[in-house]
């Protein structure tokens, strides 16, 4: 859940919670269905959402080899299902904490930074023909967040490059 | 065409799986701080690494920082059965089927998250046969063994172990610059036991570790 709305329920001792507090937490509860129908939709439509990105992205990177593709699809997928938790939590900060010292790395290990934010992009296209804009906006924090590490990643320097293709054993 | 759904086969998309706010959980009520595999985790005082360095300087003098590196030695084997373990548990496949950077990756998360500082890999020197660790932040130099010698002897027990069990080979460790010391990190360098021999001298000696590696590569 969004770190705010937690705190509210760490210190029972120090007070009863305000006005303003509660009518967070209501805000809150009462945009559960919306997300909880969005998460659904996410869930089951899932392949099919994913496949029509994967579709366009192909298209647009005929000449990158298969493999750098689909692992880039693949960060895609999980990054979409990482959006889709923050979503549900209204916790976009969930994106950055379990992604945020793994995945700029491995990015940028694999130079994959061009198709990821060219993903992105079709992501964002493809969804919005699919969903409403309300919709929309409760799922961007967390797509945004996720779009920011890529962003943040940095161009690869010779030695990562050499780390994805051989193993340490030949080091030595 | 790339089929979205032979990607997602199995259903599961393997993340970090060091990310500590799911790595680190506990049965408190049984006063158990565990990982997520359910393995006990300990929170360890840094008066107590005071205390054991300071401990085995009085009884045996000179020889804490071999001491230190033993224990070290252990603890990485140890470590790294351990760590291949859950590894190949997350992934669902053996360790030597992993990308070298998702190996990599995964340990310097695993080092982040136990709060052991944050560990990279400097791979700068490796065509003439030499890993460089770099370690900030390291929470197990902070109390000098011997005056102006670098204190990570217990790391460079575990680097060396589990880089030895990693690549098969007979690796020596040796650490190049502390930041008890004042250094910005500290840096252990591996490779084979007769190229590194004189080192320790060098280390000794007090040579700043850019030096130190220069000799090492001429």
């Amino acid at each position: 859940m969004n770190p705010k709305l937690e705190a509210l329920f760490d210190e029972p001792e120090r007070a009863y919670l305000q006005t303003d507090e509660l009518n967070a937490l209501s805000q809150f509860v009462s945009s559960l269905p919306e997300r909880i129908t969005l998460y659904q939709r996410l869930r089951n439509e899932e392949v099919t959402l994913m496949q029509s990105v994967a579709d366009a992205l192909q298209q647009q990177f005929s000449r990158e080899p298969e493999e750098k593709l689909k692992r880039s699809l693949q960060n895609a997928i999980l990054m979409v299902r990482y959006a889709a938790m923050a979503m549900l939590t209204d916790d976009a900060d969930i994106v950055t904490k379990r992604l945020e010292t793994w995945l700029p790395e491995i990015i940028t290990a694999y130079e994959t930074r061009d198709i990821d934010m060219a993903l992105y992009k079709l992501i964002k296209t493809q969804f919005a023909g699919r969903f409403s804009p309300t919709q929309m906006a409760l799922l961007a924090p967390g797509i945004n967040a996720a779009e920011r590490l890529i962003t943040e990643s940095g161009s690869p320097a010779e030695s990562e490059e050499e780390i994805t293709s051989e193993t340490l054993v030949s080091l030595f | 065409m790339i089929s979205v759904a032979d990607l997602l086969v199995d259903n599961r998309l393997p993340s970090n799986y060091f990310a500590s706010d799911v790595y680190v959980r506990g049965t408190l009520e049984l006063g158990l701080l565990e990982n997520r595999r359910g393995d006990r985790l300990l929170a360890l005082p840094d008066a107590l690494m005071k205390s054991i360095i300071s401990g085995l300087n009085q009884e045996t003098g000179q020889a804490t920082k071999y001491v230190l590196r033993n224990c070290g030695l252990w603890w990485g084997k140890n470590f790294y059965a351990r760590f291949c373990e859950e590894l190949s548990d997350y992934y669902q496949k053996g360790v030597a089927e992993l990308s070298m950077i998702e190996f990599v990756k995964a340990l310097q998360e695993c080092w982040r998250t136990h709060g052991w500082g944050v560990l990279a890999l400097n791979t700068d020197h490796q065509m003439k046969g030499f890993l460089v660790i770099e370690i900030k932040n390291s929470p197990f130099t902070l109390h000098p063994i011997q005056a102006s010698q670098p204190s990570g002897a217990l790391e460079t027990g575990v680097l060396q172990a589990f880089f030895s069990q990693l690549t098969g080979r007979d690796l020596t460790c040796v650490q190049i610059s502390c930041e008890s010391l004042g250094a910005d990190c500290n840096r252990f360098v591996l490779g084979l036991e007769n190229r590194l021999e004189s080192v320790e001298s060098l280390v000794q000696e007090g040579q700043p570790h850019s030096a130190i590696m220069q000799m090492l590569t001429q």
